[in-house]
């Protein structure tokens, strides 16, 4: 019984003194705090202010009206009044208006065709061309919403004037809207890419920042001939467990905190949706760092110097950040990188957390994702424990070292 | 001659750090092989293909599954049935499908009794291209069985089907979509990402390059090679490295535009000239941070949240004027912004030489960053006054 009490209290005496020995590491290197800190606090808010609007709204279009009838005119007005367009130039031909397009002037032009009126008046179909601008899809977007929705409301009305005309003016509304429809976009209503983008980069900046910390530090001990992995010597080799667990409570401890303002805070600074309750987002959070802080330590191992890890892996950041179906569904991956986005705990994480905070989804329905990171938290758990494990091995026996673990690329 | 001589002995020493360091080469032609392999498989559907959308049925009638076969033959939708509204709600919360939409109960009897059946659509904009291009599918179908319901009742009146047509769909659009006529995602993000990826790996090698001589203390070596000339230590060093990342970037650009034809208006001979340029005007840059910040640890630091940013100041995803008024000048300061615009001029108006030399002059200020703290590396490189850890 008193061996155990003692057990216990001499474990938790090397988890606090290697725990504290972790945070002055950290706190002592200025490159460290740099990523953690300026890095961590300030890309939320960086972001926020370059995204804070997430629509182009009235985007300036030239319009080129050769029929210069009523009915083209209408059209083009109606067209004026949407939020996403503004007839910003009435060109006299295309020539002029694409003069314009290519000047980025306008980004996308209509033209209404001569014989516009006249094929409506005889009841024949009337073309409307457009060009988009496809240097980015906002502009696409913009201009194909705004032409289709006034397409839909001008033919609309046509219909219903060459019914009455025809004599069937009281079934008009029915004839018309035989089926009617509501289209409902619950939680991106103006399809704001701030809102996709955001909520997606929050959490790889926590991952990432964290990684890259870590692997700072751990390549830094490497140049000077020590190693993240020293465990007490009367230990003789064992107490891998709160080496680990010790380092591991620095980051982890120091994240929760970056983490509730990165994924709590930053979105209320910057006016994302927030529609999940606070203690949800946070059970969210201890997974995810969790995960991050042994998923850094196992992925930090092979660092050997410090400033590697940037050169080689920052742009894992855009991978992680594409790997997390933001943008491109996740549906239509190849099977390959699928698995290959399971590496990675913000795969997950960002996906709870879009569907959680944006999507108002509670945690119950995250466990999918709450599972994978539990899975991710033992595996590189133990991974970061047999690294622990070799390193000592080779500090214990560096002989072995030549043979051994010394060939691996100096990275 | 004897400058040119001392360029030649530092180029050797270069490639030979580069021969047995196998960072320099990972961080370049490894990382790029990788980014391309990635974007260029990741998205190889262009366009997402059989996005799951939900239906609930309560109808159940010959209509409704005519409906939803209708649903099922397009390009982007492959339907799944659910029974209720809160399991395709809890389907849609959870991302497994982009959208769904409740046929009601009593569908098929009401549109024949003229009784205006409502359709209701919920669309998941959670999910950027898969919300945008369900919402577009879904609204296009609604219209397309109102269109069905019509088409019926005039064919009973005795219409013909050029008459029906016209008073079913009395306008039509025909888009043009210029630059990119088949709306290829892939080709419009691997434009701007590809040119970004390099830029990025451009200034971390740079930084790396020039900052590790100080941190390992070597640079005294490096400037003696040169026969004590900086202006030597510093071409003989770079020379090799703008060799690499231009070619690098010229086999990137006939991979996309050659190999993988994406859209191209203008010359790829242009777009050789742009690459060159960004190359440069991005060592620029490198050398303008190393220069301030003479200490590796630091300027790397620096270095990878700079070009972080570039890719969303760059604004090919959200256009620069979209951004707050004060953020669109900071995007003149990444050459890669230079660079998407003269991209956009030569890739998708063809507009050659007068549209982009603008461009070209503003990749060609970056140029004059090096001479500002030229003195300031040179210090630190004789002096190596500055911490190394």
């Amino acid at each position: 019984m008193i061996r155990i009490l003692t057990y216990i209290g001499q474990w938790l005496s090397d988890w606090y003194a290697i725990f504290v020995r972790e945070l002055k590491h950290i706190f002592s290197d200025s490159g460290v705090l740099i990523i953690f800190f300026l890095a961590g606090l300030a890309y939320p808010a960086l972001y926020g202010i370059i995204y804070s609007n997430g629509t182009l709204d009235d985007m300036p279009v030239a319009v080129v009206d050769e029929s210069g009838s009523r009915t083209g005119r209408k059209f083009l007005r109606k067209l004026d009044a949407t939020r996403e367009v503004n007839v910003s130039r009435s060109c006299m031909n295309m020539a002029e208006a694409e003069r314009l397009m290519q000047q980025r002037e306008v980004h996308g032009i209509v033209l209404i065709p001569s014989d516009f009126e006249e094929r409506l008046a005889s009841g024949q179909q009337a073309g409307v061309s457009v060009y988009a601008d496809m240097s980015s899809f906002i502009y696409y977007k913009n201009l194909t919403m705004a032409v289709n929705m006034v397409m839909l409301d001008e033919m609309h009305g046509i219909q219903e004037a060459r019914l009455s005309d025809a004599g069937m003016g009281s079934m008009a509304d029915r004839l018309i809207h035989p089926i009617r429809y509501v289209d409902t976009m619950p939680y991106n209503r103006a399809m704001s890419y701030s809102v996709f983008f955001l909520s997606a980069v929050l959490l790889i900046i926590i991952q990432q920042t964290m990684y890259f910390g870590v692997s700072m530090l751990s390549g830094t001990m490497r140049e000077e001939h020590r190693s993240f992995a020293v465990m007490p010597d009367r230990l003789q080799g064992r107490g891998i467990s709160r080496t680990v667990l010790g380092r591991g409570a620095a980051y982890w401890l120091l994240y929760m905190g970056i983490g509730i303002y990165v994924a709590v805070l930053a979105p209320r600074m910057i006016g994302l949706p927030q529609n999940c309750p606070f203690g949800d987002i946070l059970v969210l959070l201890i997974f995810f760092v969790s995960a991050c802080v042994v998923f850094s330590f196992t992925f930090s191992t092979f660092i050997r110097h410090r400033e590697t890890v940037f050169v080689i892996f920052l742009l894992m950041s855009v991978v992680c950040l594409f790997l997390t179906g933001f943008s491109w569904p996740e549906r239509s991956f190849p099977a390959f990188w699928r698995w290959f986005s399971y590496i990675f705990p913000s795969t997950f994480a960002v996906r709870a957390f879009m569907n959680m905070n944006t999507g108002g989804a509670g945690l119950a329905m995250a466990e999918p994702q709450i599972t994978a990171l539990t899975v991710q938290i033992i595996v590189y758990y133990i991974l970061s424990c047999v690294a622990v494990f070799f390193e000592n091995r080779i500090i214990a026996h560096p002989e072995s070292a030549q043979y051994g673990f010394s060939c691996r690329p100096c990275l | 001659m004897k400058f040119l001589h001392n360029i030649t002995a530092v180029m050797r020493r270069e490639l030979r750090l580069m021969r047995q360091r196998p960072v320099y080469m990972l961080a370049s032609v490894g990382v790029m092989t990788f980014c391309m392999i990635f974007f260029l498989t990741l998205l190889r559907d262009r366009i997402p293909q059989d996005l799951p959308v939900g239906v609930v049925d309560l109808d159940e009638s010959s209509l409704s599954r005519n409906f939803i076969r209708q649903l099922d033959a397009t390009r982007i939708g492959e339907t799944v049935g659910f029974s209720s509204y809160t399991e395709a709600r809890k389907a849609l919360q959870t991302g497994k499908i982009s959208s769904f939409c409740v046929i009601p109960e009593g569908f098929y009897s009401d549109v024949l009794a003229n009784r205006q059946p409502e359709l209701t659509m919920y669309v998941n904009t959670l999910y950027f291209v898969g919300g945008a291009l369900s919402y577009k599918e879904l609204l296009t179908l609604a219209n397309l069985s109102s269109g069905a319901v019509q088409r019926e009742v005039f064919r009973a009146k005795g219409m013909d089907d050029n008459a029906i047509m016209a008073q079913i769909q009395p306008i039509v659009i025909d888009a043009h979509n210029i630059g990119n006529p088949a709306a290829d995602y892939r080709a419009f993000l691997c434009n701007a990402l590809i040119p970004g990826v390099l830029e990025t790996i451009i200034i971390l090698v740079t930084v790396y390059a020039i900052g590790s001589e100080l941190k390992h203390g070597t640079s005294r070596h490096l400037l003696e090679k040169a026969g004590g000339s900086m202006t030597a230590a510093m071409l003989g060093k770079l020379i090799p490295y703008t060799v690499l990342f231009t070619m690098i970037g010229i086999i990137c650009d006939l991979i996309l535009y050659d190999r993988m034809g994406f859209p191209m208006a203008g010359s790829i001979w242009n777009m050789f000239l742009g690459t060159f340029l960004l190359v440069l005007a991005s060592e620029a840059v490198a050398f303008f941070i190393v220069g301030t910040l003479p200490v590796l640890r630091l300027s790397i630091s620096i270095s990878a949240l700079y070009s972080m940013l570039a890719f969303s100041l760059a604004g090919f995803s959200l256009p620069v004027e979209a951004m707050p008024p004060y953020i669109q000048g900071l995007s003149a300061a990444f050459p890669l912004r230079h660079f998407y615009l003269m991209y956009v001029q030569e890739g998708i108006f063809g507009s050659g030489f007068e549209g982009w030399y603008t461009q070209v002059i503003a990749l060609m200020c970056f140029l004059a960053l090096p001479p500002l703290v030229y003195r300031r590396l040179q210090k630190a490189y004789i002096d190596l006054n500055f911490p190394r850890k």
